[in-house]
């Protein structure tokens, strides 16, 4: 177990417990916690802006000024990108994204647009942005400096300035922000770094534009500052004399799972009262985005309305579950405490270097970037993507799974482990936006999945969902298989005056579809159907070309240019809500089979809008190599294609031409061989039966006959479990690991026995009998087969003496040669780099990895199968039909009594002369 | 090569079945090795003890039953030994074996016979009502008890069918018992007979223990997964019994016990491992029952807190739950936490009658051993019973009042008279003066165990809100960060 290091600010002091025999796990109500005073953090005073301490000026804080008394805030607010959010890479190059991080890359669920210098309208404006999206935004960074990288104080107010102006949602203009007057916005320390800070009140701040309040608003009614009815007062009886804040009134503490869910998701700390759900609140967005609320408790006692909620026995996540904080994986990347993981650089013989920082220097200056992973839509700082704590820097899977999971390296080296231990998500996530229309609110039409009917009303049934599953590339390079949400947002776009393409914006929208707040009324003439006034979920789309023209028109007379339908679907990774044991995938036929999890399609959008497919969002990690198809009922789902991937996935991937041939050839051979025998056995009714005259014959010694039964066994077993591995979905009583188990241990069996064979033959010289002369090869063959086929039927003698120096005839010998020394290595090839695939991948992919590999092998065994059943046919030839049998097993066969050839010849052209 | 013409005509073993063995063990045996094989579990179920088949005692007892000892005169003409045996066990004597203590020079035996609790403090001079519960008849007050009759063992309160017999008075049968009829219904003992006197402990269904009620006649899986739903077990199912000495000791009249005389878990799941490598690190430290049965009192409340001060005042209305003038003043909690402590299965102090009391502090009538640092300690689930009984102001002991007796606090409510009547009977001198002190008495909590969906989750003791005090068990914080006890 790994202590803790002290260097992490003491967090609270555990709870004490009331008097034992009252106090209740279950029945009664948590008490409320109170808020823990820091033990070590020392008292200090509170200045604003101008380093004046707070109680003199009366003025608002400054987080900058106050928490900078000791730490260095410079170096924390440049080392955070949770405050820059993309600015330092902001830049236009005429596309629709500046940046990668949220202030420049445009969200199609939020819709709203951060317009950009020159732009011909006005959407968001910087300060507009702030407001709209401040409950998130952390300060610093877009709410402190201009994109230019000056303070955002020295952009003179100015409408025409994306930077320093305001949308009047009524006019419609754009009008001058003046930074001076609200202030800007800075890094607010509080927002986690106390218990309890009051989002409500610098919301509220931030909403009417008093940027320069809004820290000091996260204080407000917490001990420290007031709120008053013209703006706020500091409570003097919280300080101490000096001027430093009172002891009781320190409460700075190292973040709590709180913290990062007031912005990030829905978690539930409080075990003893059901958890309930906001679905779809973009405000809690890793929940809106992707159904994963965070809480240690079980699924069974939330107060969710959830399909099956009983058996759910479960957590909801299972790290939250063992009591880890999302600071655990992502922590502070130059903590003393994680060294050892976040060391990458040094000399190749180095392990590990302890030379790290002390306590106090991390103290002072705390990098802010915080180890992050890699998911798809939180692109802002690339640089140190992958640098936080994956499942493999703390669990062992080759010793998790030990017990059951057969090819562990295979399976990890293809599947992410939030593939089967994140099968399915238990709360509603969104599924689509429609921006092309607006409803009555003036918001989107939206769908989601995993819930039927509303997602928050309480009668709606939530089902959950399952993830669709796609490749992603990893910064090493690795492309593993991991779930997703896929969220399909419908807008319009238009080219502005610049050539730009930019979504059009919501006041346009509602320009053209409303009039004085209620639809316009050539805007119901195109969507009521029924025109009873009303606009239902079943009008309000746009799925015929009269509906689009309607609306396209009223864009344009508004002045936008070539208005058109665009559909855009994007990836949210799913890296939390995870499960163990019987609740992860651990059932083979998940994924091996044909309706496979690897497969399953995902629904992307009821119906699209006017027939436009969405484009897959290819600005991320993720290879969306499946298709977009739309079904009957005119909903589009993306197809999962895993040969895309260059994935084989045995028992679900198959190529069917293979398939069919094979198939083909053993039913051809059946065929032949029932049509050949059926005419030899009518012939002998006819012929008058002359007993042939035979010899008995030590024909096969007791070791070829052990090694041929052993072969057919094995060969037979293989090709039994090998279609069963092919094709579970026809065999689904057969455990699919044991059959793997059986395939591969009579493979190992066969080889064996093949090798040894081979080395007898060899060792003994016996191998020249497989090996047909070359010359009078063809003569002699032709001979053999014209017996097949005429002289056999007449009741002849075989053409060729059967010795036991001399056993098979020419066309034995080749074909015998082709199977054992030509199929059957080729088979065992292709077979062992199927089973080694992850131990030899250079070579395995030399041939074309699994996608070639495994149709090949499947393509010789349908050969092996059709030999069989020619190969018995064959053995009834002999002087009765079981004598071959008979001689393969007892080593005895009676052979007939053969003259010479020449002899041969010779009594016939007596008899032709008689 | 040769051509070997066989002629012989003899009988030749047919080699070829020896290589077709070969190939069937060559295939066989590497398949069976690797094949991937279910873990053996051992089924608890099959632990369970063999019961006789019941005989129908229908047409075998015959004859007149005056009292309960005709009965048992009947019953021992062919069960000779049966109540030699009962006299042997302490359902009889209502005394532990011998213990030696470190703060007494002689031996001390500690039973309902000669100690007190914290409930209705003592049965000596009660007789009249405690005896109910006696299985022997006609136990008084001022006789000693023939302890050697065998006729009065009573052998109806566990074998007869409930329905037909129940003890009033003394350990008598009732007045409407028919004997006959209770006689012929003899049986191997169910929850029924058990029931009828330890779900009732304390002067009503589940006051005492916490985890026995009469819920458990008809508990649901929820309630009890081994007496509930399916399972249906019988009391006898885990407290195994072997002629008449029934598995399984009472902490509260004990001082140390035979872990070979009390009931445990591994009965019957043996080598628990669970599925959850996690959970099986818990093993060392923490006992099944802490995690198996989450919350005392499920579904009847069960008392929590009795304070004998408030007895004897007029014009309250008697309620079953808050105040009855004969008894005072009480809490009831129902589905509750239990309270945790270190436990090695003894207790390290149990009161005696006589034993000086602080009456400023808590007094301890039973103190479970056990310590952070015991390795045979486990953190354990206990019922805690507060109460505020009468002590010898003058004397510091806890003193037992005749209150159902003769002449007792329940018939003339008054304290000093209990006392001075009880002077004799108990061997403990009266000053004359007494006052009320708070006292602990803990009762393991073992039974109605939750099905195992139900069992504590991890955040139930770790985290912010958990459930145990890390600090007052020993450990500097949450082993989940500091590590274990062993660590």
């Amino acid at each position: 177990m790994t202590k803790r290091n002290l260097l992490i600010l003491i967090g609270l002091l555990l709870g004490t417990i009331a008097f034992p025999g009252i106090r209740s796990a279950l029945a009664k109500p948590e008490p409320a916690p109170v808020e823990e005073v820091s033990p070590l953090h020392p008292t200090f005073a509170l200045l604003d802006k101008n380093g004046e301490n707070v109680l003199k000026s009366g003025e608002p804080l400054s987080t900058m000024q106050t928490c900078g008394q000791c730490h260095d805030t410079e170096f924390i607010q440049n080392h955070a990108f949770h405050s820059d959010l993309g600015l330092s890479d902001y830049a236009q190059d005429g596309e629709v994204n500046a940046s990668s991080g949220t202030f420049g890359k445009w969200d199609p669920l939020t819709y709203r647009f951060l317009s950009q210098k020159g732009d011909e309208r006005l959407d968001l404006s910087t300060a507009e942005w702030l407001m709209l999206n401040g409950s998130r935004v952390v300060g610093g960074g877009p709410a402190e400096t201009s994109r230019a990288g000056k303070p955002l104080e020295d952009v003179k107010a100015d409408s025409a300035n994306p930077e320093a102006s305001l949308l009047n949602p009524e006019t419609g203009q754009a009008e001058a922000w003046d930074w001076d007057e609200s202030g800007t916005m800075e890094m607010n320390c509080f927002l986690c770094h106390i218990d309890k800070p009051n989002y409500e009140a610098r919301l509220e701040a931030l909403e009417s534009g008093q940027f320069e309040l809004a820290n000091t608003a996260t204080l407000f009614n917490g001990g420290l500052v007031v709120q008053t009815e013209d703006g706020f007062k500091w409570n003097e009886s919280a300080f101490q004399e000096d001027g430093e804040i009172g002891e009781d009134h320190v409460l700075i503490k190292d973040p709590t799972n709180e913290n990062c869910a007031a912005c990030h998701g829905e978690i539930h700390t409080d075990s003893s009262s059901p958890l309930t759900l906001r679905a779809g609140d973009l405000d809690t967005p890793q929940t809106a985005t992707t159904g994963q609320v965070i809480s240690a408790q079980k699924i069974s006692e939330s107060g969710v309305n959830l399909s099956g909620k009983a058996e759910l026995n479960r957590s909801w996540d299972i790290h939250a579950e063992r009591q880890l904080q999302c600071t655990d994986c992502h922590y502070a990347l130059n903590n003393p405490a994680r060294a050892g993981e976040t060391q990458k650089v040094g000399p190749e013989h180095l392990l590990y270097d302890p030379r790290t920082l002390e306590i106090s220097e991390y103290l002072e200056r705390p990098d802010h970037n915080f180890a992050r992973g890699q998911s798809a839509q939180y692109n802002v700082a690339p640089e140190l993507k992958g640098t936080m704590r994956r499942c493999e820097s703390c669990h062992d899977a080759s010793k998790g799974h030990s017990d059951w999971l057969p090819y562990i390296d295979t399976h990890m080296a293809a599947v992410a482990c939030e593939t089967c231990h994140i099968p399915q998500l238990y709360a509603p996530a969104i599924q689509s936006y429609d921006w092309t229309v607006l409803t009555l609110d003036k918001g989107p039409v939206k769908a989601y999945r995993g819930v039927e009917g509303e997602p928050n009303e309480v009668t709606s049934l939530v089902t959950g969902y399952k993830p669709v599953l796609l490749n992603r590339t990893n910064i090493d390079g690795q492309q593993l298989l991991t779930p997703y949400n896929l969220i399909t947002a419908y807008y319009w776009v238009y080219e502005d005056a610049n050539g730009n393409t930019r979504p059009v914006r919501l006041l346009d929208l509602e320009t053209a579809y409303f009039e004085n707040d209620a639809y316009a009324s050539d805007i119901l003439s195109a969507f009521d159907a029924n025109s009873n006034g009303i606009l239902s979920d079943d009008e309000l789309m746009i799925d015929s070309s009269a509906k689009e023209a309607a609306v396209k028109s009223k864009l344009i007379a508004l002045g936008l240019e070539n208005p058109r339908i665009e559909g855009l679907t994007q990836p949210y990774s799913i890296n939390h809500n995870v499960t163990r044991g019987e609740n992860a995938v651990n059932e083979c036929k998940a994924c091996h089979n044909d309706e496979s999890r690897v497969s399953q399609p995902i629904k992307l959008v009821s119906y699209a809008p006017n027939g436009v497919l969405p484009a897959f969002d290819t600005a991320n990690n993720v290879n969306a190599s499946g298709e977009i198809v739309k079904s009957d009922n005119g909903a589009v789902y993306y197809n999962p294609v895993p040969a895309n991937d260059e994935m084989y996935v045995f028992g679900s991937s198959r190529v069917r031409w293979i398939d069919w041939f094979g198939a083909l050839m053993f039913a051809g051979t059946l065929v032949g061989v029932i049509g050949h025998g059926t005419l030899r056995y009518l012939s002998t009714r006819k012929r008058a039966r002359a007993p042939k005259q035979t010899e008995r014959v030590y024909m096969y010694e007791s070791y070829r006959r052990f090694w041929h039964w052993l072969q057919t066994t094995s060969i037979v077993i293989l090709l039994f479990t090998g279609l069963i591995i092919h094709r579970p979905d026809i065999f689904g009583v057969f455990s699919f690991r044991g059959v793997v188990t059986i395939h591969n241990v009579i493979a190992v069996i066969l080889v064996v026995n093949a090798l040894l064979s081979v080395f007898y033959h060899i060792a003994t010289e016996r191998v020249q009998e497989y090996i047909p002369r070359p010359y009078g090869f063809f003569d002699d063959a032709i001979v053999q087969a014209k017996y097949y086929i005429s002289d056999i039927f007449k009741g002849e003698g075989h053409p060729f003496e059967k010795r036991p120096d001399s056993r098979m005839n020419p066309i034995q010998k080749v074909t015998y040669f082709g199977i054992l020394n030509v199929l059957l290595p080729l088979q065992i090839l292709t077979g062992v780099l199927m089973w080694g695939v992850q131990k030899w991948p250079g070579i395995a992919n030399w041939f074309g990895g699994l996608p070639f590999l495994a149709p090949f092998h499947s393509l010789v065994a349908w050969t092996f199968a059709a030999f069989i059943v020619g190969h018995v046919y064959m053995t009834t030839t002999g002087a009765t039909p079981l004598e071959s049998i008979r001689g393969m097993v007892t080593g005895y066969e009676e052979v007939e009594v053969h003259e010479h050839v020449e002899e041969v010849n010779e009594k016939k052209e007596v008899q032709s002369e008689k | 090569m040769k051509k070997r013409l066989s002629t012989s005509s003899r009988r030749r073993f047919p080699f070829w079945t020896l290589g077709l063995l070969g190939i069937i063990l060559v295939i066989l045996v590497p398949v069976l090795y690797f094949l991937p094989r279910a873990k053996p579990s051992t089924n608890p179920a099959d632990y369970l003890p063999q019961k006789a088949v019941h005989v129908d005692h229908a047409d075998i007892v015959k004859g007149d039953f005056e009292t309960g000892q005709d009965v048992t005169r009947a019953c021992l003409e062919c069960h000779e030994d049966a109540a030699t045996q009962v006299m042997g066990t302490t359902h009889w004597t209502w005394e532990s074996k011998a213990f030696d203590v470190p703060w007494r020079d002689e031996p001390v035996t500690i039973g309902k016979a000669n100690q007190i609790n914290n409930f209705c403090i003592s049965a000596q001079g009660n007789q009249k009502s405690c005896m109910s519960c006696h299985i022997g008849y006609g136990w008084q007050e001022d006789v000693p008890y023939d302890y050697e009759n065998a006729y009065n063992v009573d052998c109806l309160a566990c074998h007869a069918d409930m329905a037909q017999y129940g003890k009033g008075n003394y350990g008598e049968p009732s007045e409407s018992v028919d004997l006959l009829a209770a006689a012929r219904s003899v049986r191997a003992p169910t929850r029924e007979n058990c029931g009828a006197c330890h779900f009732d402990g304390g002067g009503g269904n589940g006051v005492k223990h916490g985890d026995l009620d009469e819920s458990l006649y008809f508990p649901s899986e929820n309630n009890d997964v081994h007496m509930g739903g399916q399972l249906d077990m019988q009391c006898t199912d885990c407290h195994w019994t072997n002629e008449h000495q029934i598995l399984g000791r009472m902490l509260t009249d004990n001082y140390t016990i035979d872990p070979g005389e009390q009931v445990s878990c591994e009965q019957c799941h043996v080598n628990q491992q669970h599925e959850d490598e996690r959970i099986n690190t818990h093993l060392a430290a923490i006992a099944c029952q802490t995690c198996h049965v989450p919350a005392l009192a499920l579904e009847d409340p069960t008392k929590v807190f009795w304070d004998w001060s408030q007895a004897g005042q007029d014009g309250r209305v008697d309620d079953h739950f808050t105040y009855l003038k004969i008894k005072g003043e009480f809490v009831y909690d129902k589905n509750f936490a239990p309270t945790y402590l270190w436990f090695n299965g003894n207790n390290e102090y149990r009161y005696l009658l006589g034993d000086k009391i602080d009456p400023n502090a808590v007094t301890y009538i039973n103190k479970p051993a056990g310590n952070i640092d015991d390795l045979s300690a486990k953190i354990f689930p206990f019922k805690l019973h507060v109460a505020k009984q009468p002590y010898d102001a003058v004397n510091n002991y806890i003193l037992a009042p005749i209150t159902a007796g003769a002449d007792g606090f329940w018939t003339n409510f008054d304290w000093n008279n209990a006392f001075e009547l009880a002077e004799d009977r108990m061997g403990l001198p009266y000053s004359g003066s007494y006052d009320f002190a708070e006292t602990y008495m803990y009762w393991p909590t073992t039974h109605m165990v939750q099905p195992s969906e139900n069992a504590l989750q991890c955040d139930a003791c770790h985290g912010a809100d958990g459930l145990l005090d890390w600090e007052a068990l020993g450990y500097p914080g949450d082993p989940v960060e500091w590590g274990g006890r062993d660590k």
